[in-house]
C-alpha cells in the first residue's frame, strides 16, 4: 500500500445560499498523516465528503495522484472512509465486515479469508473474527472500520472524527494506534476533527478551519507556536489575549499601546501602525515576581489559584483584564497570595496581529476565566 | 388510605373492562368453534344435541369448497410476492425521493388501501373488460395487489426510515455496486420487515371479500363460498373449517412466541 497526495484548487461547496466550503487550496503531501481541525460547522466534514466522492464540489478540481476525480463517483475512487458512527455491517461477522470490500470486487473467498486474516493480525483482533459488531467493545469496533478501510488498498484513508466515541484512556491509546498502522501502511490519512489535542499529538501536519475557510496549514508546533490567525490563536490551545493599537513596527516587533501600558510582540506580517491589534500570550509564557523582569511587565493582583497537578493556574487581575498564568510548582511557592506583583514575558513569546475573529471555545482566558472550563466539566 | 381504595376501584373496574373486550373478541369465536362438535345441522349451541367430530371427515366430501379453498391459495400465491415487490419498490422510492413530489406520490400510493374495495374490484373487471379480459382467478389477482401493495410498502418504508444511511455510504465508499449494496446491505436489513410484509398480504388476500366478490366473476375463493354458504341454510362442515383455521393460526402464533423466547 502507496499512500498519494491530494490536491484541491480552488474547491467550494454550497448549500442552497450557504456557503459551507469557500474556495481552498490544498496540498496534502503522499503518505502524509494530515488533520483537519476546527469546530464543528466549520466545513471540515463537508471537505471530507468533497474528497471522498458523496458531494460535488460547487468549483474548483480535486486531483488523487494523477486522476483528477471530477465524474469520479465515490464507490471508484482510490479513498476509503471511516465514519463517524463507523458505520460497521451488523449483519455481518467481524472477517466478513473486513472482507467487503474484496467481496464486492469478486475476490475469492479463500483469497478473502487471507487477506481479512492479515488485516485483522494488523489491528490486533486475532480470535474475533466470527463476532458480531455488537459483540466488541468500542475499541475493537474501531479497530475493525480501520481494518475493513484498509483492506481495500486506498491510497488515501479518510477518517471523520473515528475517536469521538470513545472515552479517554481508549482515545489515546487509538490515537497511538492509529499513527502506528499510518506509519506501517505508508496510506495517506486525512483526519477530520474539533479535538486539538488528537489533531496536534498525530498529525504531520494540520489545517485550522473556521468558517469554511482554511485559515492556517503548518505542523503541529508551529501551530501551536506560530498561529497566524487570532482564530487559531485563540482556538489552539490556552492563550491570553490583550487589545490595543499599534504605535510602531520595528525588525519584526510590534509595539501595542493597551490599557496596560505599552506591550512588545512578534508582530504578524502586514501589520501596520494605527490599527486595532490583539497581543496573544501563552499562560506558560508569563512568569510573576522577581522573574518578571523581561520585555513586557504588567502590574497584576492574584484573584484565585486552582492546584492542577503538573502546575499552577493563577487567574489574575489587571484592571479590567483578566490574566491566567500556569506557574511552575518551584515559581508558585515564592508567591505571596496577597499582594500585588508584576507578570512578565518576553517579547519572543508573544504574538501581535491585527484584531479578527476568535474562536468561541469558552477558553478565551482573558474575557472568561476557569469557571466555564470547570463548570462544563 | 383514600388514594389506595381508590386505585382498588380503579383497577377493579379496569379488570371488568378487559373481561368484557375478551369476552366481545372471543365470545362469538368460541361459540362457532363449539357449534362444530354439536350434531345439530344447522349450527348450534343453544340447542345441544350430541357430541361429534363427525363433520370433520365430511369437510373432505365437500368439493366445491375445497376448490374454492384452492383457488384462495392460488391467488395468494401471485399476490403476496406482487405486492411485496411492489411495496418494496415504492418504500425505496419514497424513502430516497426529496422534494415536494414526494408527498404526492405518497398519497397516490396510499389511496386505494383508502378507497372502498367494491370500487377496486368493479373498476378492475371494468378495465380489463376493454381488453376482452373476463372476470375471474386473473383480475382478483391484480384488484388485490393494487390495494394489498399498500401494505408492505408502510412496513417497509417504516423500517427504511430507521437505516443507518452511513452504511449505504460506507458499502459504496468500500467499492460496492448499487446492486451488490442492496444484496448484501439493504437487503439483510430489510428481511425482518420483508417477511411481515409477506405474512399480512398473504392474510389480507385469503380472507378478503370486498374486492374479490365483485372481481372474481363466476370462480370462488373460500371467503365468497363461505358468504354465499351463510346466506343459505348451511351445515356445520363450515365450523369444523373455522375450527382448523383458529387451531393453525394459534399453533403459528405459540410457534413464533416460543421462538421469540428462546432467541432471547
Amino acid at each position: 500500500m502507496r499512500g498519494k497526495e491530494v490536491v484541491l484548487e480552488k474547491v467550494s461547496a454550497k448549500f442552497g445560499d450557504f456557503t459551507a466550503v469557500y474556495p481552498t487550496d490544498l496540498v496534502v503531501n503522499a503518505g502524509e498523516f494530515f488533520s483537519i481541525l476546527g469546530p464543528s460547522g466549520c466545513g471540515k466534514t463537508t471537505m471530507l465528503r468533497m474528497i471522498s466522492g458523496f458531494l460535488s464540489p460547487a468549483g474548483g478540481s480535486i486531483r488523487i495522484g494523477e486522476d483528477l476525480m471530477a465524474g469520479v463517483r465515490a464507490n471508484q475512487r482510490p479513498t476509503a472512509l471511516i465514519f463517524q458512527n463507523l458505520a460497521l455491517f451488523p449483519y455481518m461477522s467481524v472477517w466478513e465486515n473486513i472482507a467487503f470490500g474484496l467481496e464486492a470486487r469478486g475476490v475469492s473467498k479463500v483469497e478473502r479469508r487471507k487477506r481479512a486474516q492479515e488485516l485483522i493480525d494488523l489491528v490486533a483482533l486475532s480470535g474475533e473474527e466470527m463476532k458480531k459488531p455488537d459483540e466488541l467493545s468500542g475499541g475493537q469496533r474501531q479497530r475493525v472500520a480501520v481494518a475493513r478501510a484498509l483492506a481495500v488498498e486506498p491510497a488515501v484513508l479518510l477518517l471523520d472524527e473515528p475517536l469521538s466515541a470513545l472515552d479517554l484512556k481508549l482515545r489515546q491509546h487509538m490515537r497511538a494506534e492509529l499513527r502506528h498502522i499510518q506509519r506501517m501502511t505508508g496510506v495517506t490519512f486525512i483526519y477530520i476533527t474539533h479535538d486539538q489535542g488528537e489533531a496536534l499529538t498525530m498529525s504531520d501536519r494540520v489545517a485550522v478551519m473556521n468558517r469554511g475557510l482554511i485559515e492556517q496549514v503548518d505542523t503541529s508546533d508551529r501551530i501551536y507556536d506560530r498561529p497566524s490567525t487570532p482564530f487559531v490563536a485563540s482556538f489552539v490551545g490556552e492563550n491570553n489575549i490583550l487589545r490595543g493599537r499599534i504605535t510602531a513596527v520595528e525588525d519584526g516587533v510590534a509595539t501595542l499601546e493597551s490599557e496596560l501600558g505599552a506591550l512588545r510582540g512578534r508582530a504578524v506580517a502586514g501589520l501596520a501602525v494605527g490599527v486595532d491589534a490583539m497581543l496573544f500570550v501563552r499562560p506558560e509564557a508569563l512568569r510573576i515576581g522577581d522573574e518578571s523582569q523581561s520585555d513586557n511587565r504588567v502590574a497584576v493582583k492574584p484573584v484565585r489559584r486552582d492546584m492542577e497537578g503538573a502546575y499552577v493556574n493563577w487567574v489574575l487581575s489587571a484592571g479590567e483584564q483578566s490574566i491566567v498564568a500556569h506557574m511552575s510548582k518551584a515559581a508558585d511557592a515564592g508567591i505571596d497570595h496577597d499582594r500585588s506583583m508584576h507578570v512578565g514575558f518576553a517579547a519572543d513569546d508573544a504574538i501581535v496581529m491585527a484584531a479578527g475573529e476568535l474562536a468561541d471555545t469558552g477558553r478565551q482566558l482573558a474575557d472568561t476565566g476557569r469557571q466555564d472550563d470547570e463548570a462544563a466539566v | 388510605m383514600k388514594a389506595v381504595e381508590t386505585m382498588d376501584r380503579g383497577d377493579a373496574l379496569l379488570n371488568i373492562f378487559i373481561g368484557m373486550f375478551v369476552m366481545f373478541m372471543f365470545l362469538p369465536l368460541i361459540l362457532m368453534m363449539l357449534a362444530a362438535f354439536n350434531s345439530a345441522s344447522p349450527p348450534s349451541v343453544t340447542s345441544w344435541e350430541e357430541l361429534t367430530l363427525a363433520w370433520f371427515p365430511r369437510l373432505l366430501a365437500e368439493d366445491r369448497l375445497i376448490g374454492c379453498l384452492q383457488n384462495s391459495f392460488r391467488i395468494a400465491v401471485f399476490v403476496v410476492p406482487a405486492s411485496v415487490l411492489l411495496g418494496l419498490s415504492a418504500a425505496i422510492l419514497l424513502t430516497r425521493l426529496e422534494g415536494q413530489a414526494t408527498n404526492l406520490l405518497y398519497a397516490c400510493l396510499i389511496s386505494p388501501m383508502l378507497t372502498p374495495g367494491i370500487v377496486l374490484g368493479i373498476a378492475t373487471i371494468v378495465f380489463w373488460r376493454h381488453f376482452g379480459v373476463g372476470a375471474d382467478l386473473y383480475t382478483t389477482i391484480m384488484a388485490q395487489t393494487t390495494f394489498i401493495a399498500s401494505f408492505p410498502m408502510l412496513i417497509i418504508m417504516a423500517r427504511l426510515q430507521r437505516q443507518d444511511r452511513a452504511q449505504e455510504e460506507a458499502a459504496l465508499d468500500l467499492g460496492a455496486s448499487p446492486f451488490f449494496l442492496f444484496r448484501r446491505v439493504t437487503f439483510p436489513f430489510l428481511l425482518p420487515a420483508i417477511l411481515t410484509s409477506a405474512a399480512l398480504a398473504f392474510l389480507l388476500s385469503f380472507e378478503n371479500y370486498n374486492t374479490t366478490v365483485f372481481s372474481i366473476g363466476g370462480s370462488c375463493t373460500l371467503t365468497t363460498e363461505i358468504a354465499a354458504q351463510a346466506r343459505r341454510a348451511h351445515t356445520p362442515v363450515i365450523n369444523a373449517l373455522g375450527v382448523i383455521f383458529v387451531t393453525v393460526t394459534v399453533i403459528f402464533s405459540l410457534v413464533y412466541t416460543l421462538r421469540k423466547q428462546w432467541e432471547k
